[in-house]
């Protein structure tokens, strides 16, 4: 610790009494730094490399498996069949369930908390969080879609796939980054969030009929399925991705894209307003001492 | 010792502090102030409310009554411009421990950017910061391969990247070893004394405390129990000198009033075979065990008035020891 010239005058300048203009601004760009960087390091960490690749290689070899198979009901491939399952899965776990983990983990050791010691810090957090699924989902959807060209026919069926499925994958995200909000915000620490969150998480996707026809389901569980974003980023990314045909085995019959995109952005929305409350409540409880009870917990416990 | 800030002016004003859990009264009416260029160390055992106390002042924890004011605002209701302008070292991060050490300074000095002002340049450059606290060979390293005493320097690190006027330590030199301790001892002089860094921080290590601190807080069962620089607080203690000395194969202690030379004096020429004679000041840790012990005992109403009433001092005169 060598002595560096102190370059402040003795005297305290006046405190800015109004916040300084382009402040959230600049915490908000700061918090894409933040997200692109925790991305990075991820990239960085063999076990989150590991659940990446194995995600991937996965889909790969199922898709490998069935490269000659059809889907006879809807004459497509069975990895076209298969694919807006798989884009919607991603979006759900990454944006929601794994945002809900990270949340609850930051709570538990202090990253929250000191992101609320700095000015604007819960700004650049939220803003961080949202960058990183972003670039997680971007990058293992890439990756999924890649899997898929080079083992199936069928897949880029017109000019106007890619720019839809970007359009759904974003707003799919955004409608599942409230819940992740909540999730993490509700449960009090990472554990109880891969037990019960993870429960929850698979009810909403067995309702969402991400992989089997939700027209199976009872009444009153398509209903719940209907209500949330899961089953409408399903069913808009197999409107673009199958044919016009399959529709047929969709809840009302048929392929209805708007409605889709219409649910989706209203979830984006009402996540948009709700998460800010959700987190502002969450880190006023947070303080050193509530930190450390909690992580004094979870030594007991192991 | 100096005496800085007792009259100027004052960063923060505490009156009446009240902080109630349930039915368990924590903080009972908790007075105290701390004046710019101040560093004040705030002593207590557990439990006591040392962390309370400072939460609130962080505005990290609402109260339950009493007035508080921190450099000019209430934290209850303080603003990101007022947040700007403190910084925090909490007693125990794991945050971030997949970041670099560099970025990770970096990214938290971005939010202090557009609270700049003449005089107050923020952010505080990240390689002038880890050069300060002795972690530039470490820049590149993970924050989650450092040791303890790294990972702490990089706390007091983040807690100044803001190049905060007010700065609360919370235990800061827990792990360090005795080289790192002096090392953070010089920096927290510096940040007094040449920037004008105020400083409210709590230790278990009296001797750390005797050697920052302008001014000592004594806090015992939700109260301030004392107030004073080392010195003052002793001189409140009965029984300031200890002088040991061995005669017939005996050890011999005597507790001395506030100077003990004059006992000295007549001891040796009172007696001339007196050896291995030794005379102790009383150490702050004797005062500050001594008033803990006094305060849960009496549970004064007037700290003050219990504390210039009670003589209890350590030993009996000549009291022999084995």
């Amino acid at each position: 610790m060598s002595t560096v010239p102190a370059p402040t005058s003795p005297t305290s300048p006046p405190a800015p009494s109004a916040a300084p203009r382009g402040v959230r601004t600049r915490a908000a760009r700061a918090g894409v730094r933040r997200g692109l960087t925790e991305f990075d390091r991820s990239l960085h960490t063999a076990g989150d490399i590991g659940y990446y690749v194995v995600g991937a290689v996965a889909f790969a070899a199922v898709l490998w498996a069935n490269r000659n198979g059809v889907q006879e009901d809807f004459g497509v491939a069975t990895g076209v069949f298969l694919l807006p399952g798989v884009l919607a899965m991603i979006v759900v776990f990454t944006a929601a369930y794994g945002l809900a983990t990270g949340v609850a983990t930051e709570r538990e050791d202090g990253t929250l908390l000191r992101a609320k010691s700095m000015p604007n810090g819960m700004t650049g957090y939220v803003v961080g969080w949202i960058t990183r699924v972003t670039c997680e989902v971007g990058f293992v959807a890439a990756l999924m879609m890649l899997a898929a060209t080079a083992f199936t026919d069928g897949v880029w069926r017109s000019p106007s796939v890619l720019p839809l499925v970007l359009l759904l994958l974003v707003l799919g995200l955004v409608a599942s980054v409230p819940l992740g909000f909540v999730v993490g915000s509700v449960f009090k620490n990472p554990r109880s969030v891969g037990g019960w969150g993870s429960l929850v998480m698979f009810a909403l996707i067995a309702v969402s009929g991400l992989f089997a026809p939700a027209a199976a389901l009872p009444g009153y569980l398509q209903v719940v399925g209907q209500v949330f974003p899961m089953y409408w980023l399903g069913h808009g990314l197999r409107s673009v991705l199958l044919p016009e045909s399959a529709g047929a085995a969709e809840l009302g019959g048929e392929f209805v894209l708007g409605a889709a995109v219409g649910v989706l952005a209203l979830w984006a929305l009402l996540g948009l307003l709700l998460a800010p409350v959700l987190l502002r409540r969450m880190a006023r409880r947070e303080s050193g001492s509530a930190v450390s009870a909690r992580r004094d917990k979870a030594l007991q416990r192991v | 010792m100096r005496f800085r800030g007792a009259l100027e002016e004052r960063v923060i004003q505490v009156e009446g502090l009240e902080m109630t859990y349930g039915t368990t009264r924590v903080l009972q009416g908790v007075d105290l102030h701390v004046g710019r260029g101040e560093v004040v160390v705030l002593l207590g055992p557990n439990g006591a409310g040392k962390s309370t106390t400072i939460e609130i002042l962080e505005g990290f924890r609402m109260r339950s009554g009493g007035r508080v004011d921190v450099l000019g605002s209430d934290p209850a209701q303080a603003g990101e411009a007022w947040r700007a302008r403190i910084g925090v070292v909490l007693q125990s991060w794991r945050d971030h421990s997949r970041w670099k050490v560099r970025s990770l300074l970096e990214q938290f000095g971005a939010y202090y950017a557009p609270y700049s002002v003449p005089g107050q340049p923020r952010p505080y450059p990240a390689d002038e910061l880890l050069e300060r606290v002795g972690l530039t060979s470490h820049a590149h390293e993970r924050v989650g391969s450092l040791s303890g005493g790294q990972r702490r320097r990089l706390d007091v690190a983040i807690g100044l990247v803001g190049r905060p006027e007010l700065l609360f330590l919370d235990e800061p030199t827990a792990g360090f070893d005795p080289a790192a301790r002096r090392e953070f001892h010089e920096m927290v002089h510096d940040l007094s004394d040449v920037e004008d860094v105020s400083i409210l921080l709590t230790t278990h290590d009296l001797s750390e405390a005797e050697k920052l601190a302008d001014r000592i807080l004594i806090l015992d069962g939700g109260r301030i129990v004392a107030d004073g620089s080392a010195d003052e607080l002793a001189r409140r203690v009965a029984g300031v000198t200890e002088v040991l000395w061995r005669q017939d194969g005996q050890r011999h202690v005597h507790s001395a009033e506030a100077d003990g030379t004059e006992f000295v004096r007549s001891l040796l020429a009172t007696h001339p075979d007196v050896t291995e004679l030794e005379v102790r000041r009383q150490t702050l840790e004797d005062t500050y065990l001594a008033m803990v012990a006094r305060a849960s005992d009496a549970a004064p109403l007037d700290p003050a008035a219990e504390l210039a009433a009670d003589p209890a001092a350590h030993h009996a005169d000549s009291e022999a020891l084995r």
